[in-house]
C-alpha cells in the first residue's frame, strides 16, 4: 500500500513539474546585436 | 474589369477597400458579398460605386475575372466556391490558411491549367507574404538548404478561431526529403519579429506554409537537386492558448486582434559560404492580409502571375520583389534583420 501511495506522490509530482516546464521553460537566446531595416528604395528594385 | 469579394470580414472588408482603390467606378465592377446581410450592404455602401452588395449564389461568378474567397472556412467552403468561379471562367483568390482548405484548393491545380486560369492559394499574411518572403530572400542564395517560417497574431474572429484549432491539429513539415507530421503545439522556439512584437515563443501547428512553399523551392532548385531540406512554419500561442487547446474557446474571438508579424528565415549557400537571411513584417494582420489578397486578385486579372493553376503566391508570382513594392505603396512594408543571423535566427 506504502509502494503505491508513492508512486502515485511520485506520478503526480513528475506531472506537475513536466507541466509546470511545458509552460514556462525557457525559449532561446535573444539577438545580441543588429536590428531591423524596413526594405525600400534599393532592396525593391 | 469584374471581381466578386466573398466574405466582408476583417480581411475581406479590407481587400474590398484595397481593390476598390484600383478601380474605375465607370468601367469596373466590385461586388460584394457576405451572410451578413447588414455588414455587406454597410461595406459596398461604405466603398462607394463601383462596389455593390450582390447576393450569393454561384451565378454571382458570371462574368468575373478574379472572385476573392475571404470567408470563413468551415469544411470545403473555399474549394466549392474556388471550383463555382473556375466553372464561371474566373481566377480564384484564396485568403484561408486552414491546411484543408489548401489542401483542397491545390487539387484543383489540373483544372485551373486546363482552363488557363489561377488558383492562388493562402494569398493572406502567412501564408501570402510569408511565401513572397520566402520566394524573395531564397533569391540571395545559390542554393536554398532550409526555410523557417513564423508568424504571430490573428485577424479578425474566424482567423482567430482558426489559430486556435491549428495549435490542436498536426502540424506538417518538409524535413530530410519527406513530409514529417508532429503535433501540433510541441516545437518551441523564441522567434524574434520586427519591432515592436519582438521575441515571442512560438510551437509547431496545422499551418500550410510547407505545402505551399516546398513546390515552389522544388521548381526553383536546379535539375537533380530536392530542394530545401528542411521547410517548417510555427505559430505564436500564450499560455492560455496552449492550456485551453483541447477545449472550446473559452471567449468570444476578438473583432480584430491587434498588430501582428511573420518571420522568414532562410539558409542556404552564397557561393562557397552557408548563410541565413532573415526577413519579416508587422501590420495588422487583417489588413496585411487584404492587401495581399487584393494585389494577387488585380495580378491575375491583369495576367502577371507565373503561369495558370492552384498554387501560392512564392510559386505564382515569379517577380516578387515588384508585389513586394506595390505592397509597400499600400503601408505593408517589409524589414530584414540586419546583424548576426546566427544570433538573430532560432535554431529552428
Amino acid at each position: 500500500m506504502r509502494a503505491l501511495r508513492r508512486a502515485i506522490v511520485a506520478l503526480l509530482t513528475a506531472g506537475v513539474i513536466a507541466g509546470v516546464l511545458r509552460l514556462r521553460g525557457s525559449g532561446g537566446v535573444p539577438p545580441q546585436g543588429g536590428g531591423w531595416r524596413e526594405l525600400s528604395g534599393s532592396d525593391l528594385r | 474589369m469584374r471581381i466578386v469579394v466573398i466574405g466582408v470580414g476583417a480581411v475581406g472588408s479590407r481587400a474590398a477597400r484595397q481593390l476598390h482603390g484600383s478601380l474605375s467606378p465607370s468601367s469596373d465592377d466590385l461586388a460584394v458579398v457576405d451572410v451578413h446581410g447588414g455588414r455587406m450592404e454597410a461595406v459596398a455602401a461604405s466603398l462607394g460605386p463601383p462596389a455593390h452588395a450582390a447576393p450569393w449564389s454561384p451565378a454571382t461568378f458570371d462574368g468575373a475575372d478574379v472572385a476573392v474567397l475571404c470567408h470563413g472556412s468551415s469544411g470545403d467552403a473555399h474549394r466549392v466556391a474556388a471550383e463555382a468561379a473556375l466553372e464561371r471562367g474566373a481566377h480564384v483568390v484564396s485568403t484561408s490558411d486552414a491546411l484543408d482548405d489548401v489542401v483542397g484548393l491545390l487539387a484543383l491545380d489540373a483544372e485551373a491549367r486546363e482552363r488557363g486560369l489561377s488558383v492562388v492559394v493562402g494569398a493572406g499574411f502567412s501564408p501570402g507574404l510569408s511565401c513572397l518572403l520566402a520566394r524573395h530572400a531564397a533569391a540571395e542564395f545559390s542554393s536554398v538548404a532550409e526555410v523557417h517560417v513564423a508568424k504571430a497574431g490573428t485577424g479578425g474572429p474566424a482567423c482567430a478561431r482558426q489559430h486556435h484549432a491549428a495549435l490542436a491539429g498536426e502540424a506538417v513539415d518538409w524535413r530530410d526529403g519527406a513530409w514529417v507530421r508532429r503535433r501540433a503545439g510541441s516545437g518551441r522556439e523564441l522567434c524574434w519579429f520586427p519591432d515592436p512584437v519582438g521575441g515571442l515563443d512560438c510551437y509547431r501547428a496545422a499551418l500550410p506554409d510547407a505545402l505551399l512553399l516546398r513546390p515552389a523551392f522544388a521548381e526553383l532548385c536546379a535539375a537533380g537537386s530536392t530542394g530545401p531540406d528542411r521547410i517548417t512554419a510555427r505559430m505564436s500561442a500564450s499560455r492560455r492558448d496552449r492550456v485551453t487547446v483541447r477545449l472550446p474557446m473559452l471567449r468570444r474571438p476578438h473583432a480584430e486582434g491587434e498588430i501582428g508579424a511573420v518571420r522568414v528565415e532562410v539558409r542556404g549557400r552564397r557561393g562557397a559560404a552557408t548563410d541565413a537571411l532573415v526577413l519579416g513584417a508587422i501590420d495588422k494582420p487583417a489588413v496585411a492580409a487584404g492587401a495581399v489578397a487584393a494585389v494577387a486578385a488585380l495580378w491575375a486579372a491583369s495576367g502577371r502571375l507565373a503561369r495558370p493553376g492552384a498554387a501560392g503566391l512564392a510559386e505564382l508570382v515569379a517577380e516578387p520583389v515588384s508585389f513586394l513594392r506595390e505592397l509597400a505603396d499600400r503601408g505593408v512594408r517589409a524589414a530584414v534583420f540586419e546583424g548576426d543571423p546566427g544570433v538573430a535566427s532560432s535554431s529552428l
